[in-house]
């Protein structure tokens, strides 16, 4: 009856299963298309003009990525995310990966201890932030009057140009049991044999994680590595609310804080260059693909599928 | 069948006409003109009331206009203004603005100056002083509605402990300075010990009580009493050249960073943790602040039911040039050039800032009224409000005010007050404690800014 109203019953199986696949998926598609796509063609337009959003955009060609050069604030803001992305990324993946190897063990009240682990990662935004800012105040935190009981005396941590990308990066271990979880599920995937027989070789504990954990881990890794990544140069929240409670300047304490985000952020809606934020935008979606496919590329070296045939067609 | 002689239907016709001419009129809606609130104060939950109650009493009273709070959130309003005016449908009226939220946005204001002159509308009863505070050479872009002059918020109680003569309320005295305020805030910090700043045994590492702190200022407004030429404004006055290293505010750098860094009579980023630590929130309300410099607006920010210590006031130190400035905030409505509704909105504006309105909007925003005429009743409502307080220091400020202003529109202006806030957090942090050096480099960022505005215009 519908499909005498459509006029597809003439159609065949195969050709209907489609339509309706594709009716399925309509949503997602018309949603990319109206909220990811056509923006995304926008902000290139625009990234070639001078626009100001309240006034008509004007054409004026590369003059937006010439200017990039010359301005200090994105040399600071992509060295601030960089430097925190080769802090924080390698320590979210060790602590993440050392937190899983530790769970997966045969200890009592395990499933616990993976709620408790895994529970700060459900718990995230301002209300985390802010909590974290108490943590590290140099005079209330719980970090200072810790260090002082051993008779050290703390850092001002968000307070501190010095100490407060630090601070970011301790803060970022916060979510950490989201790729826990990733990889406690991929360490389970480990076939138990392959360290039935390498105990039988006399691998010692050590030699069977690096010789069959890690390699079986790889992909898992690989795949954290990816997620990680885009997240860390997509960093924004945690910084723009710490650097803001303990100071006017957002970004601050003397720009140490001022992640490549903050800035397209400020250029865009606190400068009103719109057309030189888009720049900054698509000069991101650059930074991370071209990151993205080096990580890919370099896959094959160090990532391996359980079943893979290297070197063979 | 009803005949017409011709001179019935020649009355007839007239009639007919004219009625066809007026009835439009009659049957005309009145005008909603939609008041953008959010950008300044007047978005606590306090004062949703007294604005609806304000937007019953104007549009009971008016057949021709009505008027329509829209509040939004302050976090947000930025962006939101921002959206309505690019989709072409702009609120008509927006405020209450500060000086440089209207800085931020000047070339969308609608210049009222037309208005002005063609109601020949008298300003003579707003504070002379009030009203170039949001003129520009090219646009005025609203009349005052109400002031926050600063002054020396003081802690009774500590300056009573040490016995240090407290900062004097005649504005005549010409021997308060910034010399006499250091001295005397020296005497006022403390260590765990007791021992004063000035004192060979004061432990600088353990400091507990604080002599001076204006940290809820702005870059700009830390050295714009300092005596400079062009008062709060980084450029000259055509706005072609920068002058933000110039002496007198390089001086007042200087003064702030030692205060800080060698005299520790000024908290720097420890001791800030350490009073909001402290405090409930505000300087003064921890009790280890002895001066603080502020605004009017601080009157209701302070916690005075939850303190166990007087608060007195008293005007801001002469600089070394010899002269008095109280820097000043400043609020007003403005109307956005792309409003299809500006002369209802003038309307609106001068009913808001009028006489007989100015005392109940000002009480809703917390400002004192520009209107001379009502200073007397205003002053009773606020000794009501908040007693024991020298009002006189408040209402005399006023006169000393900063003009250009510390937040006063430049080119670029969101960049260049950037470029300032870094030089003033490469201070306060200790990264460059040479006040002349971090000045001389805002300096240089914001004539590339002037620069490059320039060439593009």
């Amino acid at each position: 009856m519908i499909g005498r109203l459509l006029g597809i019953s003439g159609w065949s199986l195969q050709k209907r299963e489609s339509a309706a696949a594709y009716m399925y998926i309509s949503p997602w598609i018309i949603g990319f298309f109206l909220f990811t796509l056509i923006p995304m063609a926008g902000s290139l337009y625009f990234s070639f003009t001078d626009y100001n959003i309240i006034d008509t955009p004007v054409w004026v060609g590369l003059k937006n990525y010439g200017d990039l050069i010359h301005d200090p604030s994105f040399w600071q803001s992509l060295k601030v995310t960089l430097t925190f992305a080769v802090l924080s990324l390698p320590a979210t993946l060790v602590f993440g990966l050392f937190l899983a190897i530790l769970l997966n063990q045969d200890i009592p009240f395990v499933k616990l201890w993976r709620t408790l682990y895994f529970l700060p990662s459900v718990l995230t935004g301002v209300a985390v932030v802010l909590l974290w800012v108490v943590i590290f105040n140099p005079q209330i935190g719980v970090i200072n009057n810790a260090l002082k009981l051993v008779g050290i005396k703390g850092p001002g941590w968000l307070h501190d140009p010095d100490w407060a990308l630090v601070s970011l990066v301790i803060m970022s271990l916060w979510g950490v049991g989201q790729s826990m979880i990733i990889y406690l599920a991929g360490l389970q995937g480990v076939p138990t044999e392959l360290y039935d027989a390498a105990k039988v070789d006399g691998a010692n504990r050590p030699r069977r994680f690096f010789n069959i954990t890690l390699p079986m881990m790889s992909p898992v890794i690989f795949y954290n590595l990816i997620i990680g990544l885009i997240a860390t140069f997509q960093y924004f929240t945690q910084a723009y609310i710490a650097s803001s409670s303990v100071g006017d300047e957002v970004g601050g304490p003397v720009r140490s804080t001022l992640f490549y985000n903050i800035y397209l952020y400020q250029s865009g809606f606190k400068f009103f260059e719109m057309g030189y934020a888009s720049a900054l935008a698509w000069v991101l979606f650059v930074i991370i693909l071209v990151l993205t496919i080096l990580v890919f590329k370099s896959s094959p070296m160090w990532v391996h599928y359980e079943g893979e045939l290297r070197g063979r067609s | 069948m009803l005949i017409l002689t011709k001179r019935q239907l020649k009355f007839a016709t007239v009639l007919l006409v004219l009625a066809l001419l007026v009835s439009p009129a009659i049957a005309q809606d009145p005008v909603t003109v939609t008041i953008f609130v959010g950008l300044g104060t007047g978005t606590s939950p306090e004062q949703f009331e007294p604005q609806m109650a304000l937007q019953e009493r104007f549009n009971a009273d008016h057949d021709d206009i009505q008027i329509e709070f829209m509040i939004v959130p302050h976090d947000t309003s930025e962006d939101q203004l921002t959206t309505m005016i690019a989709g072409g449908n702009p609120p008509d009226l927006v405020g209450p603005n500060g000086i440089s939220t209207i800085a931020l946005f000047l070339d969308n204001w609608a210049d009222i100056t037309p208005f002005i002159e063609a109601d020949q509308f008298d300003t003579s009863d707003f504070y002379p002083t009030s009203l170039g505070l949001n003129a520009y050479p090219h646009v005025n872009t609203g009349l005052p509605l109400g002031l926050f002059p600063s002054f020396i918020f003081y802690n009774v109680d500590l300056f009573d402990a040490e016995g240090v003569e407290y900062p004097p309320a005649d504005f005549m005295d010409a021997s308060w300075t910034y010399d006499v305020v250091r001295e005397r805030a020296m005497l006022l910090t403390l260590d765990a010990d007791g021992n004063n700043a000035a004192s060979a045994d004061f432990d600088a590492d353990n400091i507990v009580q604080w002599g001076y702190d204006d940290s809820w200022t702005s870059a700009r407004e830390k050295i714009a009493p300092w005596g400079s030429p062009r008062v709060g404004s980084p450029t000259n006055e055509d706005y072609t050249v920068a002058i933000a290293n110039n002496e007198h505010w390089v001086q007042g750098l200087q003064w702030y960073s030692d205060g800080i860094h060698v005299d520790r009579f000024i908290p720097g980023i420890d001791g800030v943790a350490a009073y909001e630590a402290a405090g409930i929130g505000t300087p003064l309300d921890g009790g280890l602040i002895a001066m603080f410099h502020s605004h009017t607006w601080y009157l209701t920010e302070l916690g005075f039911d939850g303190i166990d210590f007087d608060v007195e006031i008293a005007p801001v130190p002469f600089n070394p040039a010899g002269t008095r400035v109280a820097t000043m905030h400043a609020d007003n409505f403005t109307i956005p050039d792309s409003s299809a509704n500006k002369e209802a909105a003038w309307e609106v504006m001068k009913w808001l800032t009028s006489p007989e309105q100015i005392i109940d909007v000002c009480l809703i925003y917390g400002c004192i009224p520009s209107r001379i005429s009502v200073a007397d009743d205003f002053r009773a409502e606020l000794e009501a409000r908040f007693p024991d307080i020298n009002y006189d220091v408040i209402f005399e400020s006023i006169n000393y005010l900063d003009d250009p202003n510390h937040e006063s529109w430049t080119p670029q202006w969101g960049r260049m007050e950037d470029a300032m806030a870094l030089a003033e957090s490469k201070v306060i942090t200790g990264e460059n404690t040479d006040a002349q050096a971090v000045l001389d480099e805002a300096n240089a960022t914001i004539q590339a800014l002037l620069d490059e505005y320039w060439a593009s215009q």
